[in-house]
């Protein structure tokens, strides 16, 4: 984060008027309407890099969706962000843009649904502070110390969400399973009792 | 008039609506002098407002299509989707709702197997959950998440599938005080029996059988009883008619429904005609309850609730162009428990959409097409088969081809004639196949075609 980058508003305008193309369902087997790679593959060389080569398509190309197609999601919002004319003039960003689409979003990914980086202001600055991080870059006119504080506060309060609604969600499967126990009990002992 | 007092002090608990007419119902199934060893206590925990919810499920099956346009989505679909999207775990991994629903990945019973409880919508009560466990076929033994207001909700599809054949299940009336609706009948070494009455039919009496002997304190009290009692509607298995066609029944249901297996032609007009009633061959499955009935003119399976979306899809997951043979995918249902998005259901169809208020399959198979190869290198579709079979009166059958070439069939039921099969199976595979003939043990679904000298198509 050395360098300054565009100005953060510029990126989460940006983000917010992210086209439907780039919200369509990402390619799953033979469900869904994007190819992740080829959209990967059109943006590094747009940033003047080389496009991806078969053997790093692997990233993109997925059968499993319940693992991946959010993931999917998230890099092809982050595709669109980083197709900023910005970075395209820098033209020295495909390789760092290569390795953060590749495995870089993936925590993000588990916790955020892909079309809330667009409709939600506080994920859009979360991924667009993300992306500039990654590509060793901070927003225009802030102090290193500015953009690593606003990165930490958006993600901390983003992980506390995430944890409270994890845990929801364990208590009410939790609370599933012992209902399901204990129709269970309660079969095996009318059982018993006819027996 | 004094109500009739009900022995069992857990009564009211099971029927919360019980009423001093069903409860004198209930009385005499239980207590029926030719009745079953029952091994059950009935239940029907519908609630008042249940019942009323159910009552206007019946009236929109009859009002509502149950078809759709090739492509088109209902807006109840789309309703569900987003739901589902929003409220239920298990689709909610899938990331945000996908513009179009087509692109909603696809889902199968191992999904289901895995973890049910994902399946249940964050905000739905847990109060009256019901499980009951499912074996399969697959290899994926199920959990099904259900609740007694679902279970009452067969009764509406019974009945539209029944009207399919002109035939009606009506409610109890005070006219007949010991009518009963349904008689549930199976044959197999172990099932629960029971006896019951139903707060949807007015407390009409239901009772699920065995007619194996043992289940019975006389083998001749089978007959006593259903000729007794006068079952408006029996329902089995094609084992369990097969069985009850060779019993000495004077009693006419008005008509007899197939479940669980394929009802072949052969057996179907055997039936027909040893009861002189309609039999309505319902297609379904556990995780959705009834999808589709076969009508009178052997014109298909028609879709019966008008919250149930059918697709057909290809082995990648990808829809099947329109009248191409696919696997049967369905969303909706009624189960809340277990809202369905693009469920897999390893079932095989064609879908006809060509009666915009009423969709149809053809060629439906609940197995996956195999192909056998014939004695000269032909490749045999199942299909192929379950034609030259069709003719026979098999309640059930499973054909394996071995790597060899050589055909073991199993077929259940004692009325087997070996040398039709032999000269059925010989036409489609050629007079010098070896085939093994083999009785087949009918306590549940197998896989009905298995080849190792052929491909899975």
């Amino acid at each position: 984060m050395q360098r300054e980058g565009p100005p953060i508003e510029t990126l989460t305008r940006r983000l917010a008027e992210c086209p439907a193309d780039f919200l369509a369902a990402p390619r799953i087997g033979a469900i869904g309407t994007v190819n992740v790679a080829a959209v990967v593959s059109d943006l590094l060389r747009d940033l003047g890099g080389a496009p991806l080569s078969d053997a790093q398509t692997g990233p993109f190309v997925s059968r499993q969706a319940r693992a991946d197609r959010n993931r999917l999601g998230v890099v092809l919002v982050a595709c669109w962000l980083l197709h900023d004319p910005w970075f395209q003039r820098s033209a020295q960003f495909a390789g760092a843009a290569g390795q953060l689409l590749s495995g870089g979003l993936r925590e993000a990914a588990e916790a955020t649904p892909a079309d809330q980086f667009v409709s939600d202001p506080d994920r859009r600055e979360e991924l667009a502070r993300l992306c500039l991080r990654d590509l060793g870059l901070r927003p225009a006119g802030e102090s290193l110390a500015q953009a690593q504080d606003r990165l930490t506060t958006l993600n901390a309060a983003e992980r506390r969400r995430v944890v409270a609604a994890a845990r929801q969600a364990e208590e009410r499967a939790n609370a599933i399973r012992a209902a399901m126990r204990q129709r269970a009990e309660d079969e095996a002992n009318a059982k018993a009792m006819r027996e | 008039m004094t109500p009739p007092i009900d022995l069992d002090p857990q009564a009211q608990h099971r029927f919360p609506l019980l009423t001093p007419a069903g409860q004198a119902r209930l009385q005499r199934l239980q207590e029926h002098p030719h009745a079953p060893r029952y091994n059950h206590h009935g239940v029907d925990r519908l609630s008042a407002e249940g019942l009323a919810r159910v009552a206007a499920f019946e009236a929109q099956l009859a009002a509502e299509p149950r078809g759709w346009r090739p492509g088109e989505t209902p807006a109840w679909l789309v309703e569900l989707a987003d739901f589902c999207f929003r409220a239920v775990p298990a689709y909610r991994e899938y990331g945000p709702r996908p513009p179009s629903f087509f692109d909603i990945p696809t889902c199968e019973r191992a999904d289901l197997s895995r973890e049910p409880w994902n399946f249940v919508p964050d905000t739905l009560p847990l109060d009256g959950l019901t499980v009951f466990q499912t074996s399969g076929a697959t290899g994926h033994p199920l959990d099904i998440l259900t609740h007694p207001e679902v279970l009452a909700h067969y009764l509406p599809l019974l009945r539209a599938a029944l009207a399919l054949h002109g035939v009606s299940l009506p409610a109890a009336t005070a006219a007949d005080p010991d009518y009963m609706a349904l008689a549930v009948i199976s044959d197999q070494a172990t099932t629960y029996t029971y006896a019951a009455v139903s707060a949807y039919l007015n407390q009409a009496g239901l009772v699920k059988l065995n007619l194996r002997p043992a289940d019975w304190r006389n083998p001749d009290d089978r007959t006593r009883f259903l000729d007794d009692c006068r079952p408006a509607v029996i329902s089995g298995d094609p084992v369990a008619l097969a069985a009850l066609a060779d019993l000495p029944l004077a009693h006419r249901p008005r008509a007899l429904v197939s479940t669980s297996m394929a009802l072949l032609p052969g057996l179907r007009q055997r039936l027909t005609e040893r009861f002189g009633c309609p039999v309505v061959d319902i297609y379904s499955l556990n995780e959705s309850g009834p999808v589709a009935a076969a009508g009178p003119e052997g014109d298909g399976y028609h879709i019966l609730s008008h919250r149930l979306y059918v697709e057909i899809l290809g082995e990648d997951g990808a829809p099947c162009p329109p009248g191409q043979r696919g696997e049967i995918a369905l969303s909706g249902g009624f189960n809340p428990f277990l809202p369905l998005l693009r469920y897999r259901t390893g079932d095989y169809a064609r879908l006809d959409l060509s009666k915009p208020r009423q969709a149809v399959l053809h060629d439906l198979e609940g197995r996956q097409p195999v192909t056998f190869r014939a004695a000269d290198g032909r490749r045999l579709n199942n299909i192929d088969i379950t034609a030259a079979l069709k003719p026979l009166a098999l309640p059930q059958f499973a054909l394996h081809q071995a790597a060899d070439g050589a055909l073991r069939l199993r077929v259940a039921g004692g009325r087997t004639d070996e040398a039709a099969l032999r000269s059925a199976i010989g036409r489609v595979f050629g007079p010098d196949t070896p085939l093994t003939i083999a009785p087949l043990a009918a306590n549940d679904k197998v896989r009905q075609y298995s080849a190792e000298a052929g491909d899975d198509v």
